[in-house]
């Protein structure tokens, strides 16, 4: 079902997040290496780097597009506390000509006093809104009041979560009917610790961000569905556009796409080693059996990308 | 080395190879493996990769330590510290003419006997070799040996005596005058040499940590401390070093030395080896005793000098290379991140540590992934046709093949999804049937049915209910008439059979056009069985003979047609008796129910009703025919239910497309994620307040949101516009009002911007179409309007062609295209430098030019926008 074929990425260090835009059409890279790279796709699907640049003071850990009605921006976060917002500006006729295009930075915002592992901006129906999370536990929301002067944030709501916090998402919800979301996930590795993944939801009567986090408070919270196949901690999860194809990387070096069949039952569709080669089923299915071992908490990362799933009124 | 638990080492320089040492030196050599087959004696290693030994060297017993000779030439040698302190060279090479043979069967010993812990190879000059013993009160514990000094001619005789000697122990060169002697009553447990100076030596002492500097053997720098074990600095950074004790690490910045700049997490077990990785800066690998998971350390932490405010981030991870405890483990010194372990009984595994990988999904379902420092991208286009595709591909192909879009001939959106999905087809058809019903209904006559049509069976069902029963009997042809057989006909069970397609317009019971159309689909079981429901069983026989007959018919059919013919009416007769066995075994539901039908008792259907293989709209028209008005009822309720659980389109044609239609399509989206099919069923004749119910706005929201994500912006019109048929209030209002400089009115002659404003603009005394509009001043004020930056005539008139930069093939072009020509007029300008003109004249400027066409503008009007610059999706496709 799925063939892999190598990118000349050309980091220099580990790379820590690929994003993708809107269209599809435009990719960001961050790494270790401190840098972001912008890729462009050609008429022939080919990925072509357009801008490259060195963004933070230490290893880039994530990056994301914010809705192309904003223009193009891009916000990255670093080890270095900060996170930065980035706008792509029509530099001089010969860097087009080159291919190359221009990114400034429009702010950083600084507020963490520890690394900022996670940024993302809020569905567009929210205006221009940035949520980070830091090690520290904590999430801030910041907002550009004028969505034409990228450099004026202004922090909006600042949650304690009282656990190094790795990863949030929004609720991808393009609809008012749901007020906004969102899904803070935690690479806290004590066993004690029960609420890894906490959701946080913005009440518009108390101006407040509510929270409910594991138990079923607010929120019905019920395992679908649960993989093993990893043997190990597993990395980052993804939906796919619909929210019907769940790809997940783990410990074991291997991406995994999950699907359900019309039983609801999550079935592994497509196994790819990390190195893009293709895994012979009987012997992918050997090695380790027992289960997972050491902290394993699935990252939230970008889940909740689709868009699709109706949501049962809670 | 404590015991016989093995230790494992990689070779610095030959790098398939690597040496398992326990009481003897194993030497083994990695060769790739695929498959499942292994050549004779090598020993599997991975799924790829596997072991064959070498040679063995058994010469030197009561080891304790091994370190390999940094240099490469000769291959294979190995220093090996035995426990009464003295040094061995050994080698397990099969280069026997290397000219550094001499060096082979050389011993180092110290004055007083005592255990060797550790020796290190100098980095810089590969002829040192230090050595950390156990403490001694005359002598010193750490010893410096020079394996070239002392050499003398009398030694090495001959390189062949010295083969032929190699075996005895003795017979070797015997040094016993260290270069250096360091660290007196004290003992040695580790050593690395520090890259910085060919001279200093870190060592790990009885309770601190040393670096003796050997410029000046009197001085040492030392620091109190526990963490004396396994030194070893950071290869990347030659200031990091690492120790530890017990069960904690601790690292060190060499230049401030006064305490660890952190200690890792302490482990409940005695650690019994620690490394950082060659081929990853900042990763730590520790292993604990009787532990079968090696505890990774990736610090995201750049030492400097002064720094100490950045907290180091660690990222701890654990691995389990293989099932069993863990005796020891070496990285491989340049494959990324690879390492082989090797396990107390001796098993070895080559493991790689895997980084971790970040993934992302683009919107075209193509998944892109970072490995380290490589990207992969892999997409599901192209792949095997046959195989299922995900939702999101399919909804994608079906907005390009126009799917939902067909208005008129509504059955046909199936066949544009693909015509592959049974509950599809179904609801399309369902559709289908209630628009035609709809269209037949005369305009004139204020029935209540016309409302009735979109809300389903089930509300047609209800409101027929305690309705006086009118209708005939029809009579049972072509066999012994069955008495009871079903109630007679009332209008709102003719209506429903109608939406099921049995019968057509008119109130003419006839289902004989139904039959032909399914006769012509080759739809013969259903044909027969729907005959047969209308009580026609000659013209079911006659249906399945011709099956049987046609091309790719089943032969068998003409044996059910036989047993049909012998229908019986009597209770007790072998016919019923065999026939209710036997329908169990038929594998096709429409014959299975057929002979259900004829041993059914009158009055109970079940063996029909709950056949869940036959489709909905025959079940239903079954009980529409047969059933009594309360259970009838009491059926439809039922199965409503149960479609609206399952989500189960053919459930549209009960529930219509009320409320219970969003209800079923709900559980229909939670369990496809189909969104698009949603959408336009909802839009195909839905009551503005079912339209207007969140769940609905959310599909529609979502689905447009996907085709501007796949740039299928003129499908997104197109859909946008199909929606506002139905529900006009979701017309954009007017965007964009051009107002006169001057008495700032609107200077707008279109009547599409108008109508949200209640106003014509007929007050301006302006009639007629815009683009035939030769008026070049505002209507409000008569003022002219603007002039076009390019050909300098006020705004307003019509464009002739683009004057100077045109090419003869645009002319052609606009000739031909009319509308193209039209759009030209239009007035356009950039909203960041506001210059403009007519479109067709600044398009043919900016196919040539960057910057505006006003003078002393250095605007890049074009480039702006990054989106208008994206190609249309649906313009690229083949």
């Amino acid at each position: 079902m799925f063939v892999a074929r190598s990118i000349a990425a050309d980091h220099k260090d580990l790379i820590h997040d690929v994003s993708f835009d809107f269209h599809g059409r435009r990719m960001a890279t961050c790494s270790s290496d401190q840098s972001v790279k912008v890729w462009d796709k050609s008429e022939s699907g080919d990925w072509h780097c357009t801008a490259s640049w060195k963004t933070h003071s230490g290893s880039v850990w994530r990056v994301t597009w914010a809705h192309p009605e904003f223009g193009q921006v891009l916000a990255s976060c670093s080890f270095d506390r900060t996170a930065a917002v980035w706008e792509e500006i029509v530099g001089e006729s010969n860097d087009k000509l080159r291919g190359q295009s221009h990114w400034v930075k429009r702010t950083t915002l600084v507020d963490s006093r520890t690394s900022v592992t996670d940024v993302k901006f809020a569905p567009k129906h929210m205006g221009l809104m940035l949520a980070t999370c830091s090690a520290d536990g904590v999430v801030r929301i910041y907002e550009a009041p004028d969505v034409m002067n990228l450099s004026q944030w202004s922090l909006q709501h600042e949650i304690s979560c009282k656990l190094s916090c790795s990863c949030i998402s929004w609720n991808p919800s393009s609809s008012r009917a749901h007020s906004p979301m969102i899904a803070v996930g935690s690479d806290d590795n004590s066993p004690n610790v029960s609420a890894k993944v906490q959701i946080y939801e913005y009440n518009e009567n108390t101006r407040k961000e509510l929270t409910s986090s594991g138990g079923p408070t607010k929120f019905e919270i019920h395992i679908v569905a649960q993989f093993d196949n990893h043997n190990s901690q597993v990395w980052r999860v993804s939906w796919n556009i619909t929210g019907t194809v769940l790809a997940s990387s783990g410990d074991d070096g291997c991406v995994r796409l999950w699907k359900a069949n019309y039983m609801d039952n999550w079935k592994c569709t497509g196994i790819l080693k990390g190195n893009g080669s293709p895994v012979n089923g009987s012997s992918s299915q050997q090695g380790i059996s027992n289960a997972s071992l050491g902290s394993n908490n699935p990252n939230l990362q970008n889940s909740l990308n689709g868009s699709s799933a109706s949501r049962k009124h809670s | 080395m404590s015991g016989s638990k093995p230790d494992i080492l990689w070779a610095p320089h030959q790098l398939d190879r690597f040496v398992v040492c326990d009481s003897e030196l194993s030497l083994y050599q990695v060769e790739p493996a695929g498959g499942s087959e292994l050549k004779a004696g090598s020993l599997r290693l991975s799924e790829d990769t596997a072991a064959t030994l070498l040679s063995i060297n058994s010469e030197t017993p009561y080891m304790k330590c091994v370190a390999w000779y940094l240099s490469y030439d000769p291959e294979c040698l190995l220093a090996v510290g035995q426990a009464n302190g003295r040094v061995v060279l050994t080698s397990l090479g099969q280069d026997h003419g290397s000219r550094c043979k001499e060096l082979i069967g050389k011993e180092f010993v110290p004055k007083h006997a005592r255990q060797c812990n550790t020796l290190a190879w100098n980095p810089l000059d590969s002829s040192w070799l230090a050595a950390g013993l156990d403490k001694h009160r005359a002598d010193f514990s750490v010893l410096i040996w020079d394996i070239c000094s002392r050499y003398s001619p009398e030694a090495a005789v001959a390189p062949e005596k010295l083969r032929l000697s190699a075996g005895e122990p003795d017979a070797g060169v015997v040094v016993t005058k260290p270069l250096y002697e360091l660290g007196q009553n004290d003992a040695c447990l580790s050593l690395c040499w520090l890259p910085r100076d060919q001279k200093l030596l870190l060592a790990g002492m009885h309770r601190n940590l040393a670096i003796f500097d050997l410029r000046n053997t009197s001085q040492k720098m030392f620091v109190n401390t526990k963490a004396v074990q396994g030194v070893m600095v950071d290869p990347h950074f030659q200031d990091r070093v690492a120790s530890f004790y017990e069960g904690q690490v601790a690292i060190w910045d060499l230049r401030k030395f006064e305490k660890p700049v952190l200690t890792l997490t302490e482990q409940p077990k005695p650690l019994t080896k620690v490394a950082w990785c060659p081929t990853r800066t900042g990763l730590l690998a520790t292993l604990t005793r009787d532990s079968d998971i090696i505890r990774l350390y990736d610090m995201q932490h750049t030492p400097t000098p002064i720094a100490d405010e950045t907290e180091p981030t660690i990222i701890e991870r654990s691995v389990q290379p293989c099932d069993n405890y863990i005796a020891s483990f070496a990285w491989h010194p340049t494959s990324q991140n690879r390492m082989i372990v090797v396990t107390p009984n001796r098993a070895m595994s080559d493991f790689t540590v895997f980084e971790r990988i970040s993934l992302a999904w683009s919107p075209v379902t193509s998944l892109m992934w970072a490995c380290g420092r490589h990207l992969y991208e892999c997409t599901e286009e192209g792949g095997d046709p046959a195989a299922d595709k995900d939702i999101a591909t399919k909804m994608r192909l079906r907005a390009l093949s126009r799917y939902g879009l067909d208005t008129e001939q509504v059955w046909r959106n199936h066949v544009l999804a693909g015509n592959e999905d049974p509950q599809l087809k179904s609801l399309w058809y369902t559709l289908y049937f209630m628009k035609q019903y709809t269209e037949d209904l005369d305009p004139k006559s204020p029935g209540h049915k016309g409302s009735l049509v979109y809300a389903g069976i089930k509300t047609i069902v209800k409101s027929s209910l305690g309705m006086a029963e009118t209708g005939s009997r029809h009579p049972w042809s072509g066999a012994p008439e069955k008495p009871g057989e079903g109630p007679s006909l009332s209008e709102e069970r003719i209506l429903a059979l109608q939406l099921c397609g049995w019968i057509n317009k008119g109130t003419d019971v006839d289902v004989g056009p139904f039959l032909s159309s399914l006769v012509q689909e080759g739809e013969w079981e259903r044909a027969a069985a729907v005959a047969l429901f209308n009580l026609d069983i000659r013209r079911a026989i006659q249906i399945l003979n011709e099956g049987a007959s046609s091309e790719k018919g089943d032969l068998n059919l003409n044996v059910v047609a036989m047993a049909l013919s012998g229908y019986t009416d009597e209770k007790n007769s072998l016919w019923r008796e065999m026939c209710s066995t036997l329908r169990l075994q038929l594998s096709d539901p429409y014959l299975c129910v057929m002979f259900a039908f004829l041993t059914s008792e009158p009055g109970s259907y079940d063996g029909v009703l709950y056949e869940s293989k036959v489709a909905v709209r025959d079940r239903v028209a079954f009980a529409c025919k047969f059933l009594s008005d309360a259970q009838l009822n009491r059926y439809i309720e039922k199965l409503t239910n149960e479609m609206k659980e399952a989500g189960n389109l053919e459930g549209i044609l009960l529930t219509g497309l009320t409320k219970d239609g969003v209800d079923l399509m709900e559980s229909y989206v939670d369990r496809t994620g189909d969104v698009q099919t949603a959408s336009y069923c909802m839009l195909q004749g839905s009551p503005l307040d079912v339209l207007k119910d969140e769940r609905v706005q959310y599909w529609i929201e979502n689905y447009r949101n996907l085709l501007d994500a796949w740039r299928f912006w003129h499908k997104r019109a197109e859909f946008d516009i199909h929606r506002s048929k139905l529900d006009p209030s979701s017309k954009p209002l007017a965007q964009v009002f051009v107002s006169c400089n001057f008495c700032g009115k609107s200077i707008s002659y279109s009547c599409s911007a108008v109508p949200h404003q209640g106003r014509g603009f007929s007050q301006y005394g302006v009639s007629g179409s815009p683009t035939k509009s030769k008026v070049t001043s505002c209507p409000g004020c008569r003022k002219p309007l603007p002039r076009c930056a390019l050909c300098l005539i006020n705004m307003g008139t019509p464009v002739s062609s683009c004057p100077g930069g045109s090419k003869s093939d645009e002319k052609v072009d606009l000739s031909k295209d009319k509308k193209l020509a039209q759009f030209n007029n239009w007035f356009t300008w950039c909203h960041n430098c506001r210059h403009g003109g007519h479109a067709g004249h600044m398009l043919s400027w900016f196919r040539d030019h960057a910057e505006c066409p006003v003078s002393a503008c250095s605007c890049k009007c074009m480039q702006l926008d990054t989106t208008g610059n994206l190609v249309p999706a649906e313009t690229l496709q083949p």
